[in-house]
């Protein structure tokens, strides 16, 4: 039994290290609207891109709430379920965030608390402090880490936004158990009304540059389409959106050029 | 022809209405760039100098250079063609235009309006705005009667295992004063590197000082220096103690600048002159003498056993930080004397140096190495040289020939070629034999010193629409003898794409990619090696934003290839600079994470730094490289400078190295 936990946890650490989402396995890749356009989202807004960015919280004007499931390869054991709170106070906005990756052997929760504010008509500034645990059985043992993570979002004009995102600046030697850190740079524009484009670039330390293009458009009312490309393991993603009187439904999937697919599904309920 | 330029001019005058609506957000934003930026192509520069190997100095001479000009800015309006030439990065094209349109017009009202005079573009002028002033007199000048002292203190403190081969403390201090009084002017350096002791010899003084007194004139004396001196004539191939010329494939052009004698400030500590140095003028002549005799660092090496009586090598890093170095520290003579006639006819100005170098030791290199077949040896070498340049309508046409005997020769002749006011084309030939010697000679070239170099470097300059400008380059180089690290004749190869993008006045953005070919003696082999290409891709993509007069960011991303080893290295970058609106604070921040496969792979990043002072880091490996510096001024006549940086290496997640700095400035002035 010893030795099954053995190889479990070295497959799954086989394919943390193949995500499709990025090279950081850490931080949860919630949303299944971000995951459809290749995960794009550091400069635009969106209930779950709120916790790829902070600042982008400060924009978020409405009470609201979600759930997102992320099946990765369509393996069970590598899935991630997310929860996810946002809070309008004013200039600021209050977010929370609590995820959990895994199985009985191997359990990865993720809680942070996430404010945004904004700084002026061209500035948002956001920051997100996490708590990491990971639990193993058998031999293994268990961690936990304190980090946080920082934004910042700049709209040089109406149609033109920045995002900078910085995850886990902390150096390692402060806290005991290894995380890496994750820059992201990206800017997006809204070509028209109905569509946008963005780029991104990512990188997190230990692994390759990532560089991330997306789109999405909106096909017909309250119905959107999705697409986008990464240079992580060359993976292609498309997805699309529906809003409902009451909710939100994301969709999301993200391939990966020898594991297959993984897919997404997200709700978001806004309250007002 | 310089009529007809400024001529031309006028009709751009139309543009005028345009940069009186810009003048008051610009004025604003160009004094906070002053403070926080410097250009890109600057940056491209210095850190493509920083990757020399060959000339670890060089870098640290073009910082020092750019640092002077910040705080002695150059008076544009002064239109004076030898206080503009001060701009070393410009061509002789825009020396002679822009001292010609102050001429013609009258002053320039704002430095955008620079982007406007033929010739200039806005790339161009954006290079030179942290550098200029529009003031026609300022302190510094021989015009101000009063005293002013300037004096710039640094720390560097690192973190790491102390080398116990050290004899001083590990820090590195380095201090600067000058002064300036009516036409007088003078400064006094003291430089300690890390493991060196602060005091030492007899009598105790600092391991490096340096100090100069200068007098500048408008009449026949133009400029007397007492103390340490840089010189430069003609294109450098007989006397050039400054920076080379030709930089970077992208320069807007390869003549050097005027000919020159400087104060020396910099702390090269043996590639300088001491003693006494003269320019003097009449009229279209120009004349040039110096004297120096310096002590320099070399190792020796004897033939009788007892006592040395030759010279192995010249040891030139400057650092004596333990008993084997401090063996070498100024232990040979370095006697240095020559002339430079000038004299300017119409379209054509023509000059003649003659220079001689005599050691109190022969060099006599050791060893049977063939590399070592045509270096120098004996205690005397005499150089002379001829020089030329002209200028007829757009073709601009300048060349040198040098000679060290009849042993080797050196030959340079470049052509700059403007057919229209948005391009340029400039070609520059080089020929240096194998035996050929300066010693304090720096022509235009690839490497390090001025010999066993051939070659052919042509590049343009275009502005192909409104706002987009492209640059680009190609250097065929050929090394008819054995150089270092290549037992064998070989060849490089240099090419470069730049394309520059600024659609507004707050964003630039610019993509350049490179490619590098060069031989070199392979590894693996035993007996006589092997000779293979090692070649190298890069591509660089950044991109810069002014958020508001308080804030700056900047990103860019890195990507490079090294051939045969095919490793790859790659960073991701974010700057924020940021000056607080109500306090005399100043803020540069700045998180790079890279990784690459191996050394051929790293990569060079440019830091913004302590005045006078430069960090342009190597990264290799995998981690992440953050600094944080913060300015503050106190007072009118003081300014605080902190940076702390920290590297963060990752060998594994279980080992990381981080290795910290910290670095603390005090400049005073009164």
């Amino acid at each position: 039994m010893g030795s099954l936990h053995k190889i479990s946890v070295s497959v799954f650490f086989v394919f943390l290290s193949l995500t499709a989402s990025g090279g950081d396995p850490y931080r949860p890749s919630a949303g299944a609207g971000e995951a459809g356009m290749g995960y794009v989202c550091v400069m635009k807004n969106g209930f779950w891109s709120s916790f790829h960015n902070q600042a982008l919280l400060a924009d978020n004007t409405s009470f609201s709430f979600g759930f997102n499931y992320e099946s990765r390869f369509n393996i069970p054991e590598l899935g991630t379920r997310t929860l996810g709170i946002t809070i309008p106070s004013g200039k600021a906005s209050l977010g929370a965030l609590y995820s959990h990756f895994g199985y009985i052997d191997f359990k990865r929760d993720m809680t942070g608390l996430a404010c945004g504010i904004k700084l002026s008509n061209k500035i948002n500034a956001g920051v997100q402090v996490d708590y990491f645990s990971e639990r193993t059985t058998g031999e293994y043992s268990n961690h936990q880490a304190l980090t946080f993570e920082t934004g910042l979002l700049f709209k040089p004009s109406e149609n033109i936004r920045l995002g900078i995102h910085l995850f886990n600046p902390v150096p390692n030697s402060i806290r005991k158990t290894y995380l890496p850190t994750t820059l992201r740079i990206g800017a997006g524009t809204d070509l028209s009304k109905i569509l946008f484009t963005g780029v991104e670039a990512e990188m997190s330390s230990g692994n390759d540059l990532i560089i991330r293009t997306g789109f999405e458009y909106e096909a017909a009312r309250n119905l959107w389409l999705r697409g986008g490309f990464s240079t992580n393991n060359n993976s292609f993603c498309f997805g699309f959106g529906y809003l409902t009187k009451i909710a939100k439904l994301d969709l999301g999937f993200t391939t990966h050029e020898r594991l297959g697919v993984t897919s997404s599904i997200s709700l978001i309920f806004k309250i007002h | 022809m310089v009529q007809r330029f400024a001529n031309f001019a006028v009709k751009k005058k139309a543009h005028l209405k345009y940069i009186f609506i810009l003048i008051f957000i610009l004025n604003s934003l160009s004094v906070f760039c002053q403070e926080t930026k410097l250009p890109e192509r600057i940056i491209s520069i210095a850190e493509e100098l920083a990757s020399d190997e060959s000339d670890p100095e060089a870098v640290g001479a073009y910082i020092e250079r750019l640092h002077d000009l910040a705080e002695n800015p150059v008076r544009l309006n002064s239109s004076d063609e030898n206080e503009i030439s001060r701009l070393f990065f410009l061509s002789d094209f825009q020396v002679k235009i822009l001292a010609d349109y102050v001429h013609s017009f009258g002053r320039i009202i704002t430095l955008y309006e620079v982007a406007n005079i033929p010739g200039f573009d806005k790339e161009t002028a954006e290079i030179m705005f942290p550098f200029v002033t529009l003031e026609t007199k300022i302190s510094m000048g021989p015009d101000s009667a009063r005293w002013r002292n300037v004096s710039v203190t640094n720390f560097h403190f690192k973190s790491g295992n102390k080398d116990t081969t050290s004899l001083g403390p590990p820090w590195k201090m380095l201090s600067k004063y000058k002064f300036s009084v009516g036409a007088f002017a003078g400064g006094l350096t003291v430089e300690k590197d890390p493991g060196e002791k602060l005091l030492s010899g007899n009598p105790p003084l600092p391991d490096f000082l340096s100090a100069n007194l200068a007098y500048t004139g408008k009449g026949v004396i133009r400029r007397i220096i007492a103390g340490d001196f840089s010189a430069r004539f003609g294109l450098g191939t007989n006397l050039n103690t400054g920076i080379r010329t030709g930089l970077s494939l992208s320069s807007s052009g390869y003549m050097s600048a005027r000919d020159e004698i400087i104060p020396y400030t910099s702390t090269d500590e043996n590639n300088f002159f001491r003693g006494v140095a003269a320019d003097l003028s009449l009229k279209n002549l120009g004349l040039c003498l110096f004297y120096s005799k310096n002590l320099s660092d070399a190792t020796l090496g004897s033939s009788t056993g007892d006592s040395n009586n030759y010279i192995e090598n010249l040891y030139t890093s400057g650092l004596h930080n333990t008993s084997s170095l401090l063996v070498k520290k100024d232990v040979i003579s370095d006697q240095t004397y020559g002339v430079n006639l000038s004299y300017n006819f119409n379209n054509i100005k023509v000059g003649l140096i003659w220079s001689e170098n005599r050691f109190s030791l022969a060099v006599n290199p050791s060893g049977n190495d063939p590399k070592d077949n045509f270096e120098f040896k004996g205690d005397r070498n005499d150089l002379y040289s001829i020089y030329y340049n002209s200028l007829i309508k757009r073709i601009l046409l300048y060349g040198e020939f040098s000679s060290n005997g009849y042993s080797g020769s050196a030959f340079v002749q470049g052509l700059s070629f403007r057919p229209s006011d948005r391009i340029t084309f400039n070609f520059l030939l080089r020929n240096y034999s194998a035996c050929y010697v300066s010693f304090h000679g720096k022509g235009p070239g690839s490497g390090s010193t001025t010999g066993n170099e051939r070659g052919i470097l042509g590049n343009f300059s275009f502005e192909a629409a409104k706002h987009l400008f492209i640059t680009g380059g190609c250097d065929i180089q050929q090394f008819p003898w054995l150089r270092y690290r290549c037992s064998a004749p070989s060849y490089g190869l240099k090419q470069e794409v730049r394309a520059r993008y600024l659609p507004t006045e707050k964003m630039a953005f610019e993509a350049s990619f490179n490619y590098r070919s060069v031989m070199l003696d392979s590894s693996e082999n035993t007996g006589i090696p092997k000779q293979m290409e090692v070649v190298s891709k890069s591509f660089k993509a950044t991109f810069r934003y002014i958020v508001n007069e308080n804030l700056t960011l900047g990103s860019r991303f890195d990507y490079k290839i090294s051939d045969p080893s095919s490793s790859k290295g790659m960073l991701l970058l974010q700057d924020i600079n940021y000056r607080f609106r109500h306090l005399p604070i100043s803020i540069w921040f700045r998180y790079c994470i890279f990784k690459s496969d191996s050394w051929d792979s790293r990569l060079y990043t440019y830091e913004n730094d302590m005045l006078y002072s430069f960090s342009i880091p190597a990264l290799s490996g995998e981690g992440s490289r953050s600094y944080l510096m913060i300015k503050s001024d106190i007072g009118k006549k003081a300014e605080l400078r902190v940076k702390y940086g920290m590297t963060s290496l990752i060998e594994s997640r279980e080992n990381i190295t981080e290795n910290r700095e910290l670095k603390v400035q005090v400049r005073l002035e009164f």
